[in-house]
């Protein structure tokens, strides 16, 4: 049982920032995965809290007790590493033991304990194989179960699916949530996939350049992004992001790019910022309609479908570096030409506002029924 | 000429040229092999003998046991030190000195190689030590070594090998231990290993085809080394060079049979214990072996 908390950390590597006096708190049983793109200062958090790192400056409590001087052996802690670290000159059976070993777990007891982990995770099998004849899966699930053995208060996870195949991840995605049902352990989890961090997690905390950016739950980080950089990175595929100007006419608002403009909902948003802003909508959010009538917002033409079963993907040019993408359910868009012109409705209440600083322009809060 | 027939006499021109280089160097090991099976007769004879007739084991069983044909011979009797003591010596000096160097430098190496326990200048004035040539220190050496006593001495000679071999020892490991990817010692780490449990059960272990090289590579040098054993010993600590350059010497007289019965002898281990460890050797020389 472990209660995280991370308190104005801040470290730097010669003159490169790597995280930004960061304050978080991670509850006790609480599944967080830490996401963000690649040198956003995930994994150095992580590591600071493991004890690989030492911090410039700022405090690491866990369950109150600052862990600052603490060795990594010492704090109770348990990790997964990216590229597994499995010992490859010991068998799996040995493996696993490792970490009972050391801590002068008798003999028959170890025994038992390594049975019961490798029944666990399914590793039975293998017990006497060299790490090396085992797939990537299974070196996975090694690699969990040695950390499993020991017990640890709190599971520190640095990317453990990145270097499995889609179906493997999957597989091993459920197997992690499996065992944090079953543990009721900490979990601390970093990854660079968004789809892993809105499955996996209690809460998620998004992370920028060595900041946090946005800390929530799956929903909260889809549906209320704080920031452009949120936005665009959760969701798949991506929020279209279009770069434009918002102007007031009259008392009404439009939003104006070189390649369309849109009226918004009057008084839509608590201020407008004159000047560059990003509008954006999920492709969910787009409706799409074959004539193009006086009711769409926009006629484009489409560029390139991608029936996806399900789904079908309807990209089209605005001009930008990005395409314009629309998600339409079912087949029945499907037969569309590239060239062909159809009708976009973007749907005013998911509309977000980015201001030039990347930060949302609030919605005013809809009046009282 | 056609393609093929040009690249055929390019490649009849190579093998030609190896073979006469391979018989240039392999000559002289068959000629050692060879005397050492001849009798006495056939050291000298002209025109010379290639294959001994009869083949006899006299050379090895007076060398290693005893100077007894040539003795009855009347010939000056021997006062060679029973090459078996020297064998027992090499043994001890070689092996001992160079284990003790090759674990205290991979040790060391483990310090350089993740805590910067040396700077690059140090690490190469290390190398540097071992670029003077020890005729220049031996001198000042035997003095030294007379007031303290170690002259003569398995300890001091043994000292002396593990210092010379250790800066290999250390260079040759750690560039073996930089291939040990971090995130395995840390996984070792968080499981609970102190630092030395990490280096033992896991750094070293990792690397131990290299540190075979590193042993092979050292051995060879300690088990041929002659200068320091020749002026630090006299005649309590013989090793097998000093026993084996005494039939150059003057008194001895040419006795090439036995001389060559003892190189033979002296090879031999190394030989043996390079088929040993074979796989590890290959491994060891051409290392990039830990898995990612």
């Amino acid at each position: 049982m472990a209660r995280i908390e991370l308190v104005n950390l801040r470290k730097t590597y010669g003159p490169v920032l790597a995280v930004r006096d960061l304050n978080c708190v991670i509850e006790d049983g609480e599944f967080v995965v830490f996401v963000g793109p690649s040198g956003c200062g995930k994994t150095t958090t992580l590591r600071l809290i493991a004890g690989f790192e030492e911090p410039d400056r700022g405090e690491i409590r866990i369950d109150g007790r600052v862990v600052n001087d603490l060795e990594p052996r010492d704090r109770g802690l348990g990790m997964v590493f990216q590229s597994h670290a499995l010992f490859p000159h010991k068998t799996v059976a040995q493996n696993i033991e490792f970490g009972l070993r050391m801590k002068k777990v008798p003999r028959d007891e170890r025994a038992r304990r390594v049975r019961e982990v490798a029944e666990m995770v399914r590793l039975t099998p293998l017990l006497n194989k060299l790490p090396a004849a085992c797939s990537g899966g299974e070196s996975q699930r090694v690699a969990l179960a040695r950390t499993l053995v020991t017990n640890p208060s709190t599971f520190l996870l640095d990317e453990p699916l990145s270097s499995l195949d889609a179906k493997l991840r999957r597989e091993l995605r459920a197997e992690c949530d499996r065992l944090h049902q079953e543990l009721k352990k900490t979990f601390i989890f970093v990854t660079h996939d968004q789809e892993e961090a809105m499955t996996l997690a209690d809460r998620i905390v998004v992370m920028r350049d060595g900041d946090i950016e946005q800390v929530g739950s799956p929903m909260e980080i889809y549906s209320e992004p704080v920031t452009d950089f949120v936005a665009d990175f959760f969701g798949s595929p991506s929020m279209n992001l279009v770069s434009g100007e918002v102007i007031a006419d009259n008392g009404a608002l439009a939003f104006r790019s070189p390649h369309f403009s849109l009226a918004l909902p009057p008084e839509a948003f608590v201020a407008t910022p004159p000047g560059s802003v990003t509008l954006g909508i999920r492709p969910e959010h787009v409706r799409v309609q074959r004539d193009v009538g006086a009711t769409a917002d926009l006629a484009l033409p489409v560029r390139l479908v991608e029936p996806l079963g399900k789904d079908t993907l309807l990209y089209f040019d605005i001009g930008a570096e990005r395409p314009f993408i629309a998600v339409t359910e079912g087949l029945a868009l499907a037969e569309l030409d590239a060239g062909e012109r159809v009708g976009l409705t973007l749907t005013r209440d998911c509309l977000f506002v980015f201001g030039g600083d990347g930060k949302r322009i609030a919605r005013r809060p809809a009046p009282p029924v | 000429m056609t393609k093929t027939q040009r690249r055929r006499l390019t490649a009849a021109g190579r093998y030609t040229a190896l073979t006469v280089w391979a018989v240039i160097v392999v000559f002289p090991l068959y000629w050692i092999v060879s005397t050492s099976f001849k009798p006495s007769d056939q050291w000298f004879s002209w025109p010379p003998v290639y294959f001994p007739s009869p083949a006899t084991l006299d050379n090895y069983s007076d060398v290693w046991i005893g100077a007894t044909s040539v003795a009855e011979g009347g010939q000056t009797a021997l006062s060679l030190q029973t090459p078996f003591l020297a064998l027992r010596n090499s043994l001890i000096l070689a092996f001992g000195a160079t284990a003790a160097a090759v674990l205290y430098g991979s040790v060391i190496a483990y310090g350089v190689s993740r805590y910067r326990l040396l700077s690059e200048t140090r690490m190469f004035q290390l190398l540097m030590l071992r670029m003077v040539p020890p005729i220049v220190i031996v001198a000042p050496l035997s003095l030294y070594f007379s007031y303290l006593g170690l002259l003569d001495s398995m300890i001091g000679l043994g000292v002396m090998y593990f210092l010379t071999s250790l800066p290999y020892a250390v260079w040759m490991t750690k560039s073996f231990i930089d291939e040990v990817p971090r995130e395995v010692e840390q996984a070792a780490e968080i499981l609970g290993a102190s630092r030395w449990r990490t280096v033992f059960e896991v750094v070293l272990p990792l690397v131990r085809s290299g540190l075979v090289a590193t042993f092979m590579f050292i051995l060879i040098l300690n088990w041929s080394e002659y200068l320091l054993s020749l002026i630090l010993s006299k005649t309590n600590v013989v090793t097998l060079p000093v026993e084996l350059s005494k039939f150059e010497g003057s008194t001895e007289g040419r006795l090439f049979g036995r001389q060559a019965a003892l190189s033979v002898g002296i090879t031999f281990p190394l030989i043996i214990i390079g088929l040993f460890i074979r796989k590890h050797l290959a491994r060891g020389f051409s290392f990039g072996m830990v898995r990612r």
